[in-house]
């Protein structure tokens, strides 16, 4: 009368855990000694576990979809169907030691996993294990820097020096907008006011194309947005679009020229319908007021890859749905392009990516209504060949004072892939402003 | 003034002007003088299996040598040569060779003035060609120089270009200690305004030949040329690059190499050389070990995989450093 083991095996050195797969056999099943009696995976392996003992399949511990260390009591076979087996007692006897304790279920399966995946990855997420490169290591070291809360534009997210300096650079420009909030802000030039802001994942360098020509005439007011680049990131569950308008009124001391980007333009929308005071006139880039399916399926998978890829890959795959073939066939221009957009993505954590996507989410089709009270002189620039905005050209119809500018062959990126086509509508518009 | 001249005339303009300059400097080898007639002058003597040394035997009828095929015999009397008081120059046809003649180099050059207090001085210059690219196979092809920088006692240096060829052949000739000179097969032919006249480079001195700022790549001998040509496509995508043509590795230049990363935070060394024990891995660890704190990007290190250089062309050139390998890996670093 006795019972036996049926265990979390360690298939190789290296194995320290495994999943229950399969029992094959249902409770009360007779087993013959080296009949397979559990399927279990390991690095993506699957290996079926024979039975040490003949007699009767008595207990299930661990469910399949679990994950158990090795040496874990997973099941047990008792000599006979009609002898007592106490589940409780024979595991208690059974109780591997300390450290191999069945684990929490992983990230995917199981009870524990919402809590995990629900909240929403932090910055140490992503920095913990990142490498530092020893100059930048330095250079924070003398500037009295976190080097861990940098984020990193280097291969695998390695900070660099260039890294480092840029930060102790941006923290000099934070501006308080709300309580407790304080934003990144990039000025350049004199003249009259002109704020910049820039699209989804993008931060203020979007608009360096245009902003040594502008900076000539206007003063400009490039910001980054909640959880982009230096600005602070609150643990909100989503950035609302009409709360980032708030953020941007807070900069704006007198009326002003104000220019955004895809979602940029959807927070200048926002701005000129809370705050039509402090608005000039109103440039508004490949704008949206209602997100298309695919804006929606792009966005999921730019904020997956940012939270489970490098900088690099994520600009592989945004590249194609940003900018048209012209700019995908010239080799120079699409490795500059593509290492842009990987040092912007290292600017722009994952973390906000959500919140932001969850902004849009709330936000897309609010305002269809609204866009026909709009009395600022409004530019439209909208991209021929822009896969993720098909409404711009029915916003420019919808504002009264407004016209349009096409730019043929460019993709929803148009402010990087056709520069100096978007800084002269620009100008031209400001000027008649 | 100045003309244009390979390599191989540098280095047979550096012989004749040490030769005119100093009447102790002696030439030694298989066929340095080739079989040329002393007297008459109708005699097309060979000059070396490369025909470096052409002409000279005519000009210095009893200071050029042929010798036995012996590199033990010549090395030997060299050496004898040297702390006797002449300043022999001897030809070791291929570094691949060095094998037959190591102990007059390794055990007595390199040691006679250390054990002797000072008390001895050991002037000789062993010129030698070395590298891969001509199809001379595994035994012909060999970049030996990281064996004699290793050895205490022992100068080795290597020029990219014609110009840095003569003036180092003369400070090397000139140096009251044994240097050995190498010549890359890949740059043997190479072509520069070579300035006429007697002049020296310093041996343990690097030159900076192209200034840039993103990305340090290292070279010496026939890489310096690849640098350079990768740093020229590099500078299309915006990268520049400073390129440091080592000249001297024993003495290593070691401020020059320190101060290029700290420019750049980047280096990539770029050795024809097989990877273990190289000149290469020696500046990869000088860098991580004297410029920790400088170091923005992982040392790259592009040489030789650790195997016998192949002889067949298109294996030979996988073999040897690219200018692509070079510019795949600086685009790698960012």
């Amino acid at each position: 009368m006795a019972a036996t083991v049926i265990a979390m095996p360690r298939l190789g050195m290296t194995m320290e855990e495994g999943t229950v797969v399969e029992w094959p056999l249902p409770i009360g099943a007779p087993v013959s000694k080296g009949q397979t009696v559990l399927v279990i995976e390991t690095e993506k392996t699957e290996a079926e576990i024979e039975a040490t003992a003949s007699g009767v399949f008595r207990h299930i511990y661990v469910e399949p979809g679990e994950t158990v260390a090795c040496g874990t009591l997973c099941g047990a076979i008792s000599d006979t169907a009609d002898e007592a087996f106490d589940a409780d007692a024979f595991a208690a006897a059974h109780a591997p030691p300390e450290s191999a304790h069945p684990k929490v279920p992983t990230f995917e399966t199981g009870a524990g996993a919402s809590a995990k995946a629900a909240a929403p990855l932090s910055d140490d997420d992503r920095s913990g294990k990142r490498p530092v490169a020893p100059a930048a290591r330095a250079l924070a070291r003398e500037l009295e820097l976190d080097v861990d809360a940098i984020p990193g534009s280097g291969p695998g997210g390695r900070v660099t020096k260039q890294d480092v300096a840029a930060h102790a650079a941006a923290r000099e420009r934070l501006v308080s907008v709300a309580p407790g909030i304080a934003l990144e802000v990039l000025r350049a030039g004199d003249g009259d006011p002109v704020l910049l802001m820039p699209g989804f994942g993008a931060d203020a360098s979007a608009f360096a194309p245009q902003s040594a020509e502008l900076s000539v005439d206007y003063s400009l007011i490039a910001v980054n947005p909640r959880g982009v680049g230096l600005s602070d990131a609150p643990d909100q569950q989503r950035y609302e679009i009409p709360q980032a308008a708030h953020d941007a009124a807070a900069l704006l001391d007198r009326p002003s020229h104000v220019i955004g980007a895809s979602l940029g333009a959807a927070v200048a929308l926002e701005l000129a319908l809370q705050h039509a005071d402090k608005i000039r006139s109103l440039t508004l880039i490949t704008p949206f007021v209602r997100a298309s399916p695919r804006l929606l399926a792009v966005i999921e998978a730019w904020c997956r890859i940012a939270e489970r890829d490098d900088p690099k890959t994520l600009a592989a795959f945004l590249a194609p749905w940003l900018f048209g073939d012209g700019l995908l066939a010239d080799e120079v221009a699409r490795r500059r392009t593509l290492q842009g957009l990987a040092a912007m993505s290292a600017r722009t954590p994952a973390a906000g990516l959500r919140r932001w996507a969850a902004g849009i989410a709330v936000w897309s089709g609010t305002r269809e209504d609204s866009l026909a009270t709009i009395r600022i002189p409004t530019l439209c620039i909208v991209a021929g060949r822009d896969l993720l905005t098909p409404d711009s050209t029915r916003i420019a119809a919808a504002i009264p004072d407004s016209r349009t500018q096409e730019i043929a062959d460019a993709g929803h990126g148009v402010t990087i892939e056709a520069a100096d086509a978007v800084t002269a509508a620009i100008r031209a518009h400001l000027n008649r402003s | 003034m100045s003309r244009e001249l390979s390599l191989g005339q540098a280095v047979n303009e550096a012989l004749q002007i040490a030769m005119e300059t100093d009447p102790d400097v002696i030439l030694m080898g298989e066929d340095v003088a080739g079989g040329g007639d002393r007297t008459g002058d109708d005699v097309d003597e060979m000059g070396g299996v490369l025909g470096t040394t052409r002409g000279l035997v005519k000009a210095f009828p009893d200071r050029v040598l042929d010798t036995p095929i012996s590199e033990m015999g010549i090395l030997g009397a060299a050496v004898g040569a040297a702390i006797t008081g002449m300043r022999p120059v001897v030809e070791l046809m291929f570094m691949d060779f060095i094998g037959t003649c190591l102990d007059p180099l390794l055990n007595q050059a390199a040691k006679f003035r250390y054990m002797f207090g000072g008390k001895v001085r050991v002037p000789l210059t062993v010129r030698t060609v070395t590298g891969a690219g001509m199809q001379a196979a595994a035994q012909h092809s060999q970049s030996l120089y990281w064996l004699t920088a290793g050895i205490p006692g022992l100068k080795t240096v290597i020029p990219s270009n014609p110009i840095d060829a003569k003036g180092l052949l003369l400070a090397a000739i000139r140096d009251d200690n044994p240097v050995v000179f190498c010549e890359a097969k890949m740059v043997l032919g190479s072509i520069a305004e070579v300035p006429a006249g007697d002049y020296e480079i310093p041996i343990g001195e690097a030159a900076l030949v192209r200034e840039g700022g993103d990305v340090s790549l290292i070279g010496m001998g026939a890489t310096v040329p690849m640098c350079r040509s990768a740093a020229e496509q590099l500078a299309r995508d915006g990268i520049q690059a400073d390129v440091l043509d080592l000249r001297s590795i024993q003495p290593l230049d070691e401020e020059a190499i320190l101060a290029t990363l700290e420019k750049t935070g980047s280096v990539v060394v770029v050795d024809e050389a097989t990877p273990r024990s190289s000149v290469a891995s020696d500046i990869a660890a000088l860098c991580v070990d004297r410029g920790f704190d400088f170091l923005n990007t992982p040392v790259k290190r592009i040489s030789a995989p650790h195997c016998p250089v192949p002889f067949s062309r298109p294996l030979e050139q996988a073999y040897i450093p690219s200018i692509d390998r070079i510019v795949e890996t600086v685009r790698g670093l960012a």
